[in-house]
């Protein structure tokens, strides 16, 4: 009963849709708030790691998400190493470990900012009776990625912790002489689940623009180390050119500030909750908030059929098939009349700086812009005379909806969950959000060690920095060993005997 | 000199230190018996004499095979020792007690450390050194050496006899057939041939065999190792004509002049044989368009620059540097070769074009303008030999510049103790692995002596980590990836690079020498062992100084300290800073600092040990990663393309077959070797050990434990 009110008598301006007036864009932010959150400095120290060998450090605290990675009813996070029993209490925000080997229920809540993660089964097993005989921590969530994502980025920002490598449990169970177990049916499953399966979520999610990143700045980075072990090996017998410490030296600090920039943009991701952002726009009285409304299944906000009745910019955190979803609600595309409502659509400018893409990639057909994902969603479709025109011809891609009938929300919501799917990494097929403590450990390790780049000092140490920062990024995009280096090398200088 | 080809063809080592005891062959010995040693060295070139003389070290009667007593020590190609990443290993030969370091502090012209600016992790050990001083001191310590043998002869074919059954391999080598006929037994043979398998000499379109004329050494033995199914590859190599120094108008040149005070290469020495003031200096000159000219218009006089065989990706030819990067000026280093040496080595010219043009080229050098380029002599043209080095050995004046296309063996066929998969008690050392240069075949050479008697003491072998030594990431690179050009060592090669410097070579590898090898004297071991407890107690006490850093500025003006924090600071981290050296802080704390100045090389180490300190910490962390990784050994006798209690792709077994990796760690380095694969090997590993460990006393995992023991022993 919220929207019946809504009236055909104040057609928008937008004139080639004018066959059906009220119009919603929904836009989906391809925002990855996750992948953004700094850990503090404390955590920083047991990232700072050598060059390119990928040796796992065996004092280092492990973690990762043990369970099957699709969409399940429980998910089984795991940890292993010195830290664990400080991550469980930090996590349970409790002083005491709960008793060895029994499942307890706690409320697990997020360190920094203190908000509820999930009421989960926690098993504390301390070493040397553990899988790896480490100690060995268990958390048993509730299986969406939601909550998944949430626990494991409260994990990463507990000092000591990092995200285990591939196989990483596995060697740890061998090393401490666990797991001689061959008889156990499917050992070799859970090894390829473990190694294999991570690997390969790895690169997919490497496809995107965020790997693309990541390649060009390990382009950047390898070339700026060869030259700088060429100056090194090459720079007192044969001529290299004049400056070749210098050009890398511009480019380490180039490198410095677009990754400093990286996670600066991350950390302001990190104001919003986890999750993906949705932004429903569109001209007044479209029935943006009715359709907010319908898909958090509660009104948020005020619906009425007077335009501009939502003077701000409403988030609404909700479930949307699975996936984390912040929903926003934002004040008609119109200029408002009174003040407050100025003040609401300047805020939604602000709030997705929406408005030129929108109409930029509607037009183009072909949403260019990667991390803006739009659905042009048409509304009051139970406004349309069954025998009368239809929407006209030249429209881009469309779904038809009535949020009065609720006729074509399930469209609606399978191409939304489409979407998602594509932003956030489908969760039956492995979910990207799992690797992107990875990839913020190993940035922020990147950059760290960049720091440490002084080359007018003892140039090894210098190179030493250059070598730990190649090292992460090469653990995120692959490769990083000596033979790149030489190839270049021997490419850019004319050296020899 | 010695001339020793006129004293019969037995050269008895040292006859000073007679508890050793001497095999006799001369001919007054009674009925002839078959002569028996404990290792063969087959070769006289770097890695031979080290060899031979590590594998003397470790108490194994050894004879050297070699084709000329007097080219024993031939430096045969550039005349100088070290560089950066070379001078790495050489204190690595060194600390276990080998030869050139010390040879190279009695026989340089011209010291000099390269990189000084760089940071002492790098810093490049290096000299130029006379050709004719270092033959001569090595010769004397070759054939002072006791329980070595040194014989001329050349090698015609190995004796092959039944393999031991506990150890893989198809056969067992258990000595030589020499060109003559007879034959030596040995229980363990060492092959440092160099170039000398299917060697051939380019001088323009020319190609000769190389060899000596009438020695045809290198057939039946080449025809030996192809027969056993060796995998043999062809690299080629070159050198640079010379010019007689008194052509040259350096008066127009710049001139370097060697370090004062010339920094040593060997631990046990303070100081060089020589003053700084009496060395020699070296000159540069640059090459210009003209030079291009003639190489680009005579590319089809050349055949070496022509040929597919494969060479370096870097540039070892002055064809090479202008075909790949031309329109530029190319440095050329105009090198002595000795004290009284008539000869410049002109570093840079390498090059096979035909004799008249390069004449032409190098005329057109500035400084150059009047060069006489030395002419080889007829006959000696077709006599050189070949040498380790990857080229001829030039006797006397021979300075002919030329190309050398050699057969090399694929070095994944050999074990990290550079032990022959294929044939038990076999061991290849030097450029017949694909390396080159004279520091590589050293290091080489070390290792694969102290092996051979290792085997024949039937001891556990030794093997040089790559977190413990540049010997190790040497061989760990040949023994697990190969090589498709000729191997030479670069410093960034090193992962640990900061932990594996010139300056505490001694506290990595003589150590170990001395406990696990057993070829290190006592005196060096003590010498370590003292230089070890001072370090690490010098170290504990600049930890345990504190002041504020207030004070600090106070004791040290010159010394900017950053006050950004008002906790206290140690002492080592003021010796971190640039300008803070040992002496300035004893001279500000003299109690306890001033003892730690008294030893010059102390006070130094201390100090380069403060500038790592911070970045050292975190690396140990890695290589105790890479260690627990080293320490798990793989099954030598594992059949990879048919084993089925292991899950792998067939592409990985493949790779696992070739290369035969002897512990998880080099097998995770073996490209294409996936992480599923690691933790399935580690899986087998693990059962297998544990099958064993339920049916006997397990062997294997006795020797788990004592590399988890001698891991813990090498964290120090």
């Amino acid at each position: 009963a919220v929207n019946k009110a809504e009236e055909p008598q104040n057609p928008p301006q937008l004139g080639h849709l004018a066959i059906i007036k009220p119009l919603v864009y929904l836009t989906l932010r391809l925002s990855l708030p996750d992948a953004l959150i700094r850990l503090p400095s404390g955590s920083r120290l047991c990232t700072r790691r050598s060059s390119g060998a990928a040796a796992p450090g065996s004092g280092a605290t492990i973690f990762a998400l043990s369970s099957g990675q699709g969409r399940c009813g429980i998910a089984v996070i795991r940890t292993s190493g010195p830290s664990s029993g400080h991550a469980l209490q930090i996590l349970t925000a409790a002083r005491d470990l709960p008793p060895a080997r029994h499942a307890s229920l706690r409320l697990l809540s997020d360190p920094r900012s203190g908000e509820p993660l999930d009421r989960a089964l926690v098993l504390w097993f301390p070493g040397p009776r553990s899988f790896t005989g480490e100690d060995c921590v268990e958390f048993h969530v509730h299986g969406g990625p939601a909550v998944v994502s949430g626990v494991l980025q409260a994990l990463g920002s507990v000092p000591g912790l990092r995200p285990a490598e591939a196989g990483e449990f596995t060697r740890r169970a061998f090393a401490n002489g666990k797991l001689n177990l061959t008889e156990v049916e499917g050992l070799a499953d859970l090894i390829h689940a473990e190694t294999e399966a991570q690997r390969r979520q790895a690169l997919r999610q490497l496809d995107g623009e965020l790997g693309h990143l990541c390649r060009g700045w390990a382009e950047t980075l390898t070339k700026a180390l060869a030259h700088v072990e060429a100056y090194i090996d090459f720079g007192e017998d044969d001529n290299l050119e004049e400056g070749v410490l210098e050009q890398a030296d511009i480019e380490v600090r180039a490198l410095e500030v677009a990754l400093g920039a990286h996670l600066r943009d991350a950390r302001r991701g990190q104001r919003l909750r986890s999750g993906a952002h949705v932004v429903v726009t569109g001209p007044p009285n479209a029935g943006k908030s009715s359709l907010v409304n319908l898909l958090s299944r509660k009104p948020v906000s005020i619906v009425s059929p007077e335009p501009g009745t939502t003077r701000d910019v409403l988030e609404t955190p909700v479930d949307l098939a699975g996936f984390p979803v912040l929903l926003s609600d934002t004040a008609g595309l119109r200029e408002g009349v009174g003040p407050v409502e100025q003040e609401g659509v300047r805020r939604a400018r602000e709030s997705c700086n929406f408005l030129a893409t929108v109409v930029a990639s509607v037009g183009a057909q072909s949403p260019s812009d990667s991390s803006q994902r739009l659905l042009l969603v048409l509304n009051k479709s139970d406004l349309l005379s069954p025998e009368g025109p239809g929407p006209r011809p030249d429209l881009p891609p469309h779904l038809l909806l009535s949020c009065l009938t609720g006729e074509g929300l399930d469209g609606l919501l399978e191409a939304l969950r489409k979407e998602l799917a594509a932003v956030c990494g489908d969760p039956s097929t492995g979910s990207p959000l799992l690797t992107r403590a990875r990839h913020q450990h190993h940035l922020q390790g990147c950059l760290d060690a960049l720091s440490h780049y002084k080359p007018s000092k003892d140039l090894a140490l210098a190179a030493e920095a250059l070598r730990v920062a190649r090292g992460h990024l090469t653990r995120l995009t692959g490769g990083g060993g000596t033979e790149e280096i030489l190839d270049i090398i021997f490419r850019d200088f004319c050296v020899g005997k | 000199m010695f001339y020793l080809r006129g004293c019969g063809r037995w050269v008895a080592a040292s006859f000073t230190k007679q508890q050793f005891p001497l095999v006799r062959l001369s001919s007054d010995s009674a009925a002839p018996r078959t002569p028996h040693f404990d290792v063969i060295v087959i070769g006289g070139g770097h890695a031979g004499t080290e060899a031979a003389t590590a594998a003397a070290r470790c108490g194994s009667r050894t004879l050297l095979l070699t084709h000329r007593v007097d080219t024993i020590g031939q430096m045969s190609c550039n005349p100088s020792f070290g560089g950066i990443g070379k001078g790495h290993l050489m204190r690595e030969v060194d600390a276990l007690d080998g030869l050139c370091s010390r040879i190279c502090d009695q026989s340089g012209v011209h010291y000099k450390v390269l990189n000084r600016r760089k940071g002492p992790a790098v810093w490049g050990l290096r000299a130029q050194i006379d050709r004719k001083l270092y033959k001569q001191n090595m010769q004397k310590e070759i054939l002072n050496t006791p329980l070595l043998t040194v014989q001329e002869g050349a090698v015609e074919d190995l004796i092959l006899t039944e393999p031991e059954p506990e150890h893989t391999g198809k056969c067992r080598v258990s000595g030589v057939v020499l060109v003559d006929g007879s034959t030596v037994y040995a229980e363990s043979v060492i092959l440092t041939t160099g170039t000398f398998l299917r060697g051939m000499i380019v001088i323009g379109l020319e190609m000769h065999p190389a060899g000596r004329l009438g020695d045809q050494p290198s057939i039946g033995l080449a025809q030996t190792l192809e027969k056993l199914g060796f995998v043999v590859g062809r690299l080629k190599t070159g050198t640079p004509p010379r010019i007689a120094k008194d052509s040259i108008n350096f008066s127009i040149l710049n001139k370097q002049t060697p370090d004062n005070p010339s920094v040593p290469f060997s631990f046990t020495n303070e100081t060089v044989w020589i003053k700084p003031e009496d060395q020699l200096p070296c000159y540069l000159t640059y090459t210009n368009p003209r030079v291009d000219e003639i190489v680009l218009n005579n590319l089809h006089l050349n055949s070496h620059v022509k040929e597919t065989t494969r060479g370096p990706r870097y540039c070892p030819s002055i064809e090479s540097k202008v075909l790949r990067f031309p329109n530029r000026l190319h440095q050329v280093w105009l090198e002595p070769e000795g004290m009284d040496s008539d000869l410049i080595y002109p570093q840079g010219l390498s090059m096979t074009l035909p004799t008249e043009l390069q004449e032409k080229m190098i005329t057109c050098i500035r400084g150059l303008e009047k060069a006489k380029v030395i002419q080889p002599d007829g006959v000696l043209l077709l006599l050189p030999r070949m040498e380790c080095n990857g080229t001829i050995s030039p006797h006397h004046n021979l300075s002919l510049p030329y190309g050398v296309q050699y057969d090399y063996l694929d070095p994944r066929q050999i074990t990290p103790s550079l032990e022959t998969h294929l044939v038990q008690r076999l061991f290849f050392a030097g450029q017949i692995n694909g390396t080159t240069g004279y520091e590589e075949a050293a290091a080489q050479g070390v290792i694969a002596g102290i092996n051979a008697s290792l085997r024949v003491s039937r001891k556990p072998p030794f093997v040089v980590s790559r977190t413990e030594g540049y010997i190790g990431v040497l061989i760990d690179d040949l023994t697990t990836l190969g090589t498709s050009e000729p191997y030479r060592m670069f410093t960034s090669r090193v992962e640990f690079r900061l932990s594996l410097r010139p300056d505490n070579a001694d506290i990595r590898l003589t150590l170990r020498g001395y406990k696990d090898a057993g070829c290190v004297s006592q005196q060096r071991y003590e010498r370590a062992c003292w230089m070890k407890s001072s370090l690490e107690e010098g170290i504990s006490v600049l930890k345990s100084i504190e002041f504020s850093s207030s004070k600090w500025k106070n004791l040290i003006p010159e010394v900017s300290i950053s006050t950004s924090r008002s906790l206290p600071v140690r002492a080592l981290d003021v010796l971190k800073y640039e300008e803070v050296d040992m002496d300035s802080l004893a001279k500000a704390v003299p109690e306890p600092l001033k003892k730690y100045t008294k030893c010059r090389e102390l006070a130094e180490r201390l100090k380069i040990e403060a500038t790592y300190e911070s970045v050292l910490f975190h690396q140990l962390q890695e290589i105790k990663g890479v260690q627990q990784d080293e320490a798990l050994q793989l099954p030598k006798d594992i059949d990879y393309l048919t084993i089925r209690d292991v899950s792998l792709s067939h592409e990985v077994r493949e790779k696992l077959h070739f290369s035969r990796p002897q512990t998880i760690g080099a097998a995770s380095r073996i490209p294409g070797v996936t992480p599923a694969a690691i933790i399935n090997l580690l899986r087998f590993v693990k059962t297998t050990q544990q099958r064993q460990a339920a049916m006997n006393e397990s062997p294997k995992t006795d020797q788990c434990l004592r590399n988890a023991d001698r891991l813990q022993e090498r964290q120090l």
